[in-house]
């Protein structure tokens, strides 16, 4: 799409290679290749599924996950909610200039993805709409004599399914429509969201929400899992990386989840490929033909895009899924798409994190005079309104080896992972290597789009 | 059209040469296991 945060990864141009690029997708084919038989020898038994959590000793364990910690950062998650739709609703209308667009598309929306991997679950002590649910209802109790309603139970066949629809409304807002970086449409984006979630969390309960529902709670959680801190009854402690995936309780959309983080970055890398602008004016024209005019025409062409990405994400995984069914050991395609769904979560952060990093790095940057001027008004609160974003920060080769590298460490993360679990699933060692044939082929299948996407970008 | 670009294409394919590769050798020992299975 048109806008100033679609085409992100093309922020830097062609690096200078001392080999084809595509070459680097046969290494990585056979980095991959060697993990999957080092696993086989070296990893017979499920390792991750039986990982230990250990506090942190004293207040070091203690104080980061205590009340008025938490308190505070829920008031500052609630604070920055309330800058993001007063600027966009006040601020002026160009999306560069505004504090909004660039604090929920740039810093938000991807910079919290490595603070995850890295930090764990940060977001849920931020989190502005559990903090407002939490406070309402510790008053509302307070003030109803019988105390509230007990709220529904939240149901099964929803699963992870709210979230799903979320990040792919989310997707639709950032690659889809024309205008969705605009301020005044973030703002009002977040409003509708906002009330959304208030509703459900009446519902079903502020913490049931959050923990199944509410998509920036959901898809921060699944990259937390990732990293070797974990909060246990208020307590910060330490697990092996990688182990609280092994933990995740996958269900209902949980896979589709994973297919539209998957499907909304490639398409956004496939948005800048020959492929896609050979297609795009056709798919437009048609739908001008039937009776739209051309900016609808032309969103309704890139949704139709966007929903293919995801579909044929999706669908590589269940070929994978069905292939690991023809093996044997008597499981169903929707057990074992749930079973090893957790091996898409790192294959999710190497696409947020490659397709993104440029991006993160130069556009982040923009956050430094913005929280000067956030309205773009000319003020200067902090003396940082003149600031300039430095783009020398990282060169174009520098850049494709980070990438390469976030490419070729997610999916040998995602092939640990599915390896852990098939050991954990099947009783027989040998069948639970041969299912992880065809979860291999789906890592190598993603890692070849992943860098075909990089090089289309870098094109 | 597009044998003109055809040095693009065929550079968009090379990144999918080990996916085809590793498939198409998928597909065959699927092929052969089933023949294994019914012959033995």
């Amino acid at each position: 799409m048109i806008t100033l945060f679609a085409h992100a990864g093309g922020l830097i141009g062609r690096s200078d290679l001392p080999i084809p690029e595509w070459l680097f997708g046969w290494a990585a084919a056979i980095v991959l290749v060697i993990s999957f038989v080092a696993l086989a020898v070296l990893w017979p038994e499920p390792r991750l599924e039986r990982a230990r959590w250990r506090p942190l000793p004293g207040l070091l364990g203690r104080v980061p996950a205590s009340r008025p910690v938490e308190i505070l950062c829920g008031a500052i998650g609630v604070a920055l909610l309330g800058l993001v739709i007063y600027a966009g609703l006040r601020g002026t209308q160009s999306p560069a200039a505004n504090f909004a667009p660039t604090f929920v598309f740039v810093l938000f929306w991807i910079g919290l993805v490595p603070v995850s991997v890295i930090f764990g679950d940060v977001f849920r002590a931020f989190n502005p709409w559990r903090a407002v649910g939490r406070a309402v209802g510790w008053a509302a109790g307070r003030v109803v004599r019988n105390g509230l309603p007990a709220p529904l139970q939240y149901p099964e066949r929803l699963g992870h399914w709210p979230a799903a629809v979320g990040v792919f409304a989310f997707a639709v807002l950032e690659l889809v429509i024309s205008g969705g970086d605009k301020p005044e449409t973030v703002a009002i984006a977040t409003l509708v969201y906002s009330a959304l979630t208030f509703v459900a969390m009446a519902l079903y309960g502020v913490e049931a929400w959050s923990a199944r529902g509410e998509t920036y709670s959901v898809y921060f959680n699944l990259f937390s899992r990732i990293s070797p801190f974990e909060t246990r009854d208020r307590v910060l402690g330490l697990r092996p990386p990688l182990s609280g995936l092994a933990h995740l309780k996958a269900g209902a959309g949980t896979a589709p989840l994973l297919a539209v983080m998957l499907g909304s970055v490639t398409f956004d890398g496939a948005g800048e490929a020959p492929l896609w602008t050979g297609i795009a004016p056709d798919l437009s024209k048609f739908f001008e033909n039937l009776g739209l005019s051309p900016q609808p025409a032309f969103e309704m062409a890139f949704l139709v895009g966007l929903t293919a990405a995801v579909l044929l994400v999706y669908g590589f995984y269940r070929l994978g899924v069905a292939g690991a069914r023809s093996v044997g050991g008597g499981f169903d395609a929707a057990t074992l798409s749930r079973a090893f769904a957790l091996s898409l979560v790192p294959i999710a952060l190497a696409y947020v994190m490659a397709h993104y990093f440029t991006y993160l790095l130069f556009r982040g940057q923009a956050i430094g005079f913005l929280v000067s001027d956030p309205l773009g008004d000319g003020s200067d609160l902090f003396g940082t309104a003149t600031k300039q974003i430095d783009y020398g920060l990282i060169g174009a080769t520098a850049t494709w080896y980070w990438q390469v590298a976030f490419v070729v460490l997610g999916h040998a993360a995602g092939l640990t992972l599915a390896h852990d679990r098939a050991l954990a699933l099947y009783d027989d060692a040998k069948l639970a290597v041969r299912s992880q044939y065809w979860m291999l082929a789906v890592m190598v299948g993603f890692t070849s789009l992943a860098l075909w996407l990089l090089s289309q970008a870098n094109t | 059209m597009y044998f003109a670009h055809a040095g693009h294409w065929l550079t968009s394919i090379a990144y999918f040469v080990p996916v085809l590769a590793f498939l198409v050798w998928l597909g065959v020992t699927h092929i052969k296991d089933r023949r294994n299975r019914s012959g033995g």
